[in-house]
């Protein structure tokens, strides 16, 4: 093997008291297409700011090209190559494709500018002239314009973060060819972060496996590697702390046929989802962000209403029913994004308490305070809720106080059906257990739950079943007693065996 | 290494705007005494010569609560709809499409009963404030046009309008060349209620519970914050923030209409450009001094009306008019800094990196 184009020894880098990279060491090869996996959160997106100077470690070496980088920052790691293509696009939207390629002090073509756009636009099957504005592309266009964008700032070592998220399978496909082509025709070094098996497989020579901050796996033969062996080094053991699941179910209380939705682009993001739950019973939705998961709920609670398929609470078809009236079936939904979409940021506590059921403290158009108040008192005394003052602004609650009130305001009044999107992100672990027994407490109190997570010990510890959604689709259904950590880890990553 | 950065205080006191006002106001006495120092004045004598002819006695303190009226009415509307995180620019606009409105009722209608008619006066000026305010209200919720450029703008279109139909159709042949439309019949004045103070004041108390009503104990109000705080949770919450921010425009710029109204049938008794002295402008230095609370814009625009009052009878001894301005807009400036440092505090952070 050649000395490596780039190499990092016991890099480390903490956040507060999180360690993001933890003794991780890395190294790439000229002319190689890499593949970094990891889950949410495992330090992948952390190692490539620290490797495009955005962020400086702690501790750790790095070597570029032969040479020791004493003080790394962005000016330098562009200067030796290093080009980072971001999941939200760094483009100049009202410029055209030229000036947004040409911006860079770097640029190396500005002499045969036309020359190098038709060559590296055919690579690219960018089917776009150079002076069309950025905000006519397509995402798929814009894209190809940004990794452009490093070619044409000459860096030769190339960091593409989660490229194909935003892709539909043909553009994916197109990719992967235009990447072979860079690698082998000007030799660039490139690394691909993905969560998404079957990508890294086709992409990829070699691939590095991160898990929680620390380097599980390096430069593994992509040709030689099995999928159930990245499976396991990518999720881990899993914990066998599950709640008693000798629950008794009722009549099924949600139902969805033939759910599909599609964007204005185009892209589908649900395809064909049919799925029923039971009165007492929890279905698990797993699978990476951004498959589909934000939107199912959306349906299913009537923000989303321009779906094709039929939504059925308790038996009764409420497709064309907004928000307000489904809540009235008592439906509850716990969104993903707890402070902006279920909590309202510079609103009051009291207000923000209310928002589910605030018609209830009213008469006619006056609003009862009283009625809100008790409300409030109810909600803090039941759940346990650390609140320093009515009229405090949300955000003055620590995470875990803000999630109990929110589940607490949409529990309250025992619901029927209740969407749980990512419960218990980003809270400690006491935190996560009193919301987890909430939500088992929940399913005896015969509540329908869709669970969706991306924490598969929780999917695990709380589902009945486990549906996998993948680009949309229903990947894998199965009940908890017949699924393996192996099996639901592959469909998440698009593979059916 | 140690830095300082600003931090968001977690806790702000409950009185922090009454505080920021204070410290401004103070801020505001100083300037404006240095500016009279400069022009070799005596500061004491032209203040306590303002006091007495603003509040010194029944007329006084009348025709200072006289020109609080229109700056209340307006802020108390512009407040409403800060409601919803919008800023309304336009009530200059809106005072004076509210007399328009009522003038154009006036002349073509008739009915004996004068009170009858006067409530039916005040209620399309309140309707020309709604329909002033009704072109941006629909370019926000339909395209998203920031209504700050927008309702700034009508003010220039409605002004035009006014001085077009001053010298035109309306202009009043009696007038002797001034550009002013007709005069009103006097059975249709707002009657007085002591002193000079006109009725118009009672109507202004009345809208200020009603403003703080709407915005702090209706449903509408509540479902406005909500709006305001997310539009991702009004959506979640089957809020249409964008009705709620439609509804508000509305009623907002229908505040600024009335104050137009009240003007025409208490003040100026026609239409003509002296309906508004810039009372849409300072009545938005009146609504964000008090943090848009119904109750302070009540207390705040009938101190910023005394100070008019104020500022013009000084005139007589030869002090500009201006200091006057200088010392609302001071105020404004000073509690908005103020409140900046109730809200923030600055905190000293070792080395992080």
């Amino acid at each position: 093997m050649n000395s490596p184009i780039l190499e990092v020894k016991n890099i480390s880098k903490t956040f507060g008291n999180i360690k993001a990279l933890d003794q991780v060491n890395f190294f790439l090869e000229k002319g190689v297409i890499h593949g970094l996996l990891g889950e949410n959160g495992a330090g992948k997106s952390s190692l490539m700011n620290v490797l495009s100077g955005i962020y400086i470690p702690e501790e750790g070496t790095i070597r570029i090209k032969n040479t020791d980088i004493e003080k790394m920052n962005p000016d330098i790691a562009s200067s030796l190559g290093i080009g980072m293509v971001h999941q939200e696009f760094r483009l100049i939207e009202s410029f055209t494709i030229k000036d947004n390629l040409t911006l860079s002090k770097a640029n190396i073509f500005s002499d045969n500018f036309e020359e190098a756009y038709e060559k590296y636009s055919d690579i690219f099957a960018l089917n776009a002239h150079y002076e069309t504005r950025i905000n006519e592309l397509s995402v798929g266009e814009k894209q190809k314009v940004e990794i452009m964008k490093l070619i044409f700032k000459n860096s030769d070592i190339m960091l593409l973060d989660e490229p194909t998220a935003v892709l539909t399978p043909q553009e994916t496909s197109q990719l992967k060819n235009s990447l072979e082509q860079l690698s082998q025709e000007d030799e660039k070094t490139i690394v691909l972060i993905t969560h998404k098996l079957k990508e890294i497989k086709e992409f990829t020579e070699k691939i590095f496996v991160m898990k929680n901050g620390k380097m599980v796996a390096r430069s593994l033969d992509t040709k030689n590697v099995d999928d159930n062996e990245l499976i396991e080094l990518m999720m881990g053991e899993i914990k066998t702390s599950i709640f008693e699941k000798n629950n008794a179910k009722g009549p099924v209380k949600l139902e969805t046929k033939n759910i599909s939705l599609s964007n204005d682009d185009g892209q589908v993001l649900l395809n064909d989802i049919s799925l029923s739950i039971k009165s007492g019973e929890i279905l698990g939705i797993a699978g990476v962000s951004g498959n589909g998961q934000v939107e199912l709920a959306n349906v299913i609670c009537g923000i989303e209403r321009s779906f094709e398929g039929k939504v059925l609470i308790n038996a009764k078809d409420v497709s064309l029913k907004g928000v307000r009236s489904r809540k009235k079936l008592n439906l509850s939904y716990i969104p993903e994004n707890r402070l902006g979409v279920g909590l309202a940021p510079g609103v009051s506590v009291l207000d923000n308490s209310a928002i589910k059921e605030y018609f209830k403290s009213s008469y006619g158009p006056h609003l009862s305070k009283g009625k809100m108040v008790n409300y409030l008192s109810d909600l803090i005394n039941q759940f346990s809720i650390k609140a320093p003052d009515e009229k405090a602004e949300i955000s003055t609650l620590s995470g875990g106080n803000m999630q109990k009130l929110l589940m607490g305001r949409e529990l309250i009044s025992n619901p029927d059906v209740i969407v749980a999107a990512q419960p218990t992100r980003g809270l400690d672990v006491s935190a996560v257990d009193s919301i987890h027994k909430l939500i088992i407490n929940q399913r005896d109190n015969d509540s329908a739950i869709l669970l969706i997570s991306e924490d598969l010990d929780e999917l695990f510890k709380l589902s009945d079943r486990i549906l996998v959604l993948y680009e949309g689709k229903v990947m894998k259904e199965v009940e908890i007693e017949n699924a393996s950590i192996d099996s639901i880890g592959l469909a998440m990553a698009g593979i059916n065996e | 290494m140690n830095r300082y950065i600003l931090s968001k205080k977690l806790y702000r006191n409950e009185l922090a705007t009454f505080y920021s006002f204070l410290i401004g106001f103070f801020i505001a006495i100083i300037v404006g005494s240095l500016i009279l120092i400069i022009q070799e004045k005596n500061p004491i004598d032209v203040f306590s010569l303002m006091l007495k002819l603003s509040i010194g006695s029944i007329n006084s303190i009348s025709n200072s609560l006289n020109k609080a009226i229109p700056l209340i009415l307006a802020g108390l509307g512009i407040s409403i709809i800060n409601s919803v995180k919008l800023w309304n620019i336009g009530a200059e606009g809106q005072i004076f499409m509210g007399a328009i409105a009522l003038n154009l009722v006036y002349i073509n209608t008739s009915i004996q009963n004068p009170n009858l008619y006067i409530i039916l006066l005040l209620g399309s000026g309140f309707i020309g404030g709604s329909v002033c305010i009704l072109i941006p209200a629909i370019t926000k919720v339909l395209f998203g046009v920031n209504e700050i450029i927008t309702t700034l703008l009508t003010n220039y279109i409605v002004i035009g309008i006014t001085i077009y139909l001053i010298n035109g159709v309306w202009k009043d042949p009696a007038s002797l060349n001034f550009p002013a439309a007709a005069y009103v019949d006097e059975s249709v004045y707002l009657p007085i209620v002591v002193g000079k103070l006109s009725s118009g004041f009672l109507i202004c108390i009345l809208f200020t519970f009603l403003a703080y009503y709407i915005k702090d104990k209706s449903v509408f109000g509540y479902e406005m914050r909500i709006a305001g705080g997310s539009e991702l949770t009004a959506i979640y919450a089957g809020i249409s923030a964008k009705q709620k921010a439609f509804f508000a425009m509305l009623i907002g710029g229908g505040f600024a209409g009335l104050a137009g109204a009240i003007e025409l049938l208490s003040q100026t008794h026609r239409v003509s450009t002296g309906i508004s002295q810039g009372f849409g402008y300072t009545a938005i230095i009146v609504a964000a001094i008090t943090g848009m609370r119904p109750i302070g814009i009540f207390l705040v625009g009938s101190l910023f009306g005394a100070l008019t009052i104020g500022g013009s009878v000084i005139q007589t001894i030869g002090v500009s008019s201006y200091i006057a301005e200088i010392i609302q807009a001071t105020t404004l400036f000073g509690a908005l800094v103020a409140q900046f440092f109730f809200s923030y505090e600055i905190i000293k952070k070792g080395k992080n990196v």
